[in-house]
């Protein structure tokens, strides 16, 4: 890496990100004006309490995108924690936080798995995720008949996912460690510089001495595990344990990450841009809600919400990225042009 | 400058929900949030109607949102929702019961309202549920229709989802019970399951009709069966002389119907339960409908009984040839 394009490139971060502030002042702006008590302390915890999980689930793709991976298991991942940990509490009669801490185990023993086939059998991490992605739902609703679902946990356990913490929803308090905690780990650590190294080029990694098969498990093991944590917020929150916890939550985790300007290719991108492009989408999905004082094709807006965010969602992230797009694509193709002189940088992991 | 552009950020994003801001509530009308289990479902679209109609006899705003997906977490985000937008009721068919009811809890303790309908809620979670129909109403209705279209005698055969469906078997028992009591003259020579499949509904109607050469009816009690068992009898080319009847949705049945193959759908009004819903949740808003009560006045539909903390639509609807047209549900 010449240090003119690693600096250059860099600055067209510090623009996406620019970018997703300004789209986000946006979006506060347009649904106060818009729409009825958005910039509520009651109306912002319920934006960040019915996104948690999407955010921890986008932070913890952020490695595995940076190693030019993906995760497509993460939601059925959840589903099959959320089963488990009913199970352990219900049938078994663990102490929910002991349950809690077995559960998370059980997703790093799936991300394990993914990491396995991956990395060992060199089989491609969207096929051999899209497997886990069926599997784990399958064995979720294979222990649970589809039908049987687990509750009545203790009140000390659903606080969790409904009480207030020091004004802050508590699980907040839990995002935000984690999200420091892969912060420091993708920007302050080698482990994070390798994960960049290895998407941006695996046999360069290698040739560089970077233990590629080690430090891409680790990326899927942390992901598997931290879909355990989103599975045991989400059931404090619901209150109820059911094998389709999480479902479709992975796309949602993706189109964070990548709103947020990482790579899908791998190589680039930023923790802090995840947290920003999942910060735009929640506001987009809550805000829409809030509208109801205006319509739009004979029905007011609050309404139709649910299918206008999904429409809107496409748009912000075609959008978002075709802003920087010009400059960008420009300067990854002479990068690439370059690169390609040089060694052939495969798509494909180990 | 990377980290400085990511920090800026932090720090502008973070105070943005400490900017305060009130606005003033245009209306102090009756707000009603009416929760489906999903919104694209012609059933919940047909509650709507009703609902819309009641909302506008009693000039209330009424909110109608739902999933549209499968994620077990929107409706309780719904409700969440609607907590912060201070609605005055909520009246909720419950997709996971177990989970909806956390934030229906939540939803009492904010001083809002809660009432159920079509699918209950855990009873702490809600004042009071509009119940469709009863087991008894049901079971006493096929069994009554099955009669009158019979005249009364000969044999006939129930084809059920699975034997182990509680449900289903409440409505059976009820079908049994009158039946002995009402009908001595007809016999139940046969409940068959079809694991709510129609394939193998009219597979065991086909076994049916040729082990029975004298059965007069075929009473379906779960939904698949109905077209089921009108497509068997259809193919032995007995339509009409094998009565074929069950609990359905107009529109999976409307062409068996017209030709003559089925002769009555029964269901409950659908459109008649969202209006029932909408004037149940403005009477408990108004304190008018208390716990303890036993009726209350429901508007177009008059007195409505309720029992216990239940109100009860009715009897359920036949849909016959003559009528089945005018729904689309």
């Amino acid at each position: 890496m010449s240090t003119a394009r690693s600096f250059s490139i860099k600055s067209l971060f510090a623009r996406h990100e620019m970018v997703l502030v300004l789209v986000i002042i946006f979006e506060v702006i347009l649904f106060n004006a818009l729409g009825r008590r958005f910039l509520t302390s009651g109306n912002m915890s319920n934006v960040f309490r019915h996104s948690v999980e999407i955010g921890l689930l986008a932070l913890a793709m952020t490695p595995v995108i940076l190693t030019g991976g993906i995760d497509l298991s993460v939601g059925s991942m959840m589903g099959l924690c959320a089963v488990l940990f009913g199970i352990m509490v219900n049938v078994l009669g663990l102490d929910p936080w002991m349950a809690a801490f077995l559960a998370i185990g059980f997703g790093a023993l799936g991300g394990g798995l993914n990491a396995l086939l991956i990395t060992r059998l060199n089989l491609p991490p969207l096929i051999v995720t899209l497997g886990t992605f069926s599997l784990f739902r399958g064995l979720a609703e294979a222990l649970t008949r589809g039908a049987e679902s687990y509750s009545g946990f203790p009140e000390s356990f659903l606080a969790l996912g409904n009480s207030d913490l020091a004004g802050i929803p508590a699980q907040i308090w839990v995002f935000i460690a984690v999200a420091v905690g892969i912060y420091l780990m993708v920007h302050h650590t080698t482990l994070g510089r390798s994960f960049r190294a290895i998407g941006y080029s695996q046999e360069g990694a290698r040739y560089a001495g970077i233990p590629v098969a080690r430090n891409t498990s680790i990326a899927y093991i942390l992901a598997g595990a931290v879909a355990g944590l989103a599975a045991v917020i989400l059931v404090a929150r619901l209150g109820e344990a059911r094998a389709n916890a999480g479902i479709g939550y992975e796309l949602l985790a993706i189109t964070a990450v990548v709103l947020g300007g990482v790579s899908i290719f791998g190589g680039s991108g930023t923790v802090g841009g995840t947290f920003l492009g999942w910060i735009a989408l929640a506001f987009l999905n809550n805000g829409l809600t809030r509208i109801s004082d205006y319509r739009i094709m004979d029905q007011p807006i609050a309404s139709v919400a649910r299918e206008l965010s999904g429409l809107l969602t496409g748009l912000l992230l075609l959008t978002a990225l075709a802003i920087g797009a010009s400059t960008k694509t420009l300067a990854v193709r002479r990068a690439r042009k370059q690169s390609l002189s040089n060694i052939k940088p495969s798509t494909t992991n180990p | 400058m990377k980290r400085k552009t990511f920090l800026a950020a932090i720090a502008l994003v973070s105070t943005l929900p400490f900017i305060s801001c009130s606005k003033t509530e245009s209306s102090d009308k009756l707000t009603i949030g009416l929760l489906p289990k999903s919104k694209g479902n012609q059933y919940f679209v047909t509650c709507e109607q009703g609902a819309r109609t009641a909302a506008a006899e009693l000039d209330a705003e009424l909110k109608f949102d739902g999933p549209i997906n499968s994620d077990p977490a929107k409706q309780n985000e719904i409700v969440e929702n609607w907590i912060t937008d201070g609605v005055d009721v909520i009246v909720a068919a419950c997709e996971n019961r177990d989970s909806i009811s956390t934030a229906l809890r939540k939803a009492q303790a904010a001083g809002i309202k809660v009432i159920t309908f079509d699918a209950d809620a855990q009873p702490d979670a809600r004042s009071f549920f509009v119940n469709q129909a009863t087991a008894q109403g049901i079971g006493e209705q096929l069994i009554d229709t099955a009669a009158e279209l019979t005249g009364g005698e000969g044999e006939f055969a129930i084809i059920t989802g699975t034997l182990t469906a509680s449900n289903l078997n409440e409505w059976i028992k009820y079908i049994k019970e009158r039946q002995a009591a009402e009908y001595p003259n007809m016999k139940l020579v046969d409940i068959k399951p079809c694991d709510d499949q129609k394939d193998k509904a009219q597979q065991e109607a086909t076994n049916l009709l040729s082990a029975y050469p004298n059965l007069k009816a075929i009473i379906a009690v779960c939904s698949p069966a109905v077209p089921g068992a009108a497509e068997a009898v259809k193919q032995a080319g007995k339509a009409g002389d094998v009565k074929v009847l069950g609990l359905g949705l107009p529109s999976e049945n409307r062409a068996y119907v017209k030709e003559g193959v089925t002769q009555a759908v029964i269901l409950w009004n659908v459109e008649e339960l969202g209006y029932l819903a909408i004037m149940a949740a403005a009477a408990v808003a108004k304190g008018e409908l208390v716990a303890g009560a036993t009726e209350f006045e429901a508007g177009k539909l008059g007195t409505m009984e309720v029992v216990g903390d239940n109100i009860i639509l009715g009897k359920p609807f036949v849909f016959t040839k003559e009528n089945i047209d005018q729904f689309d549900f």
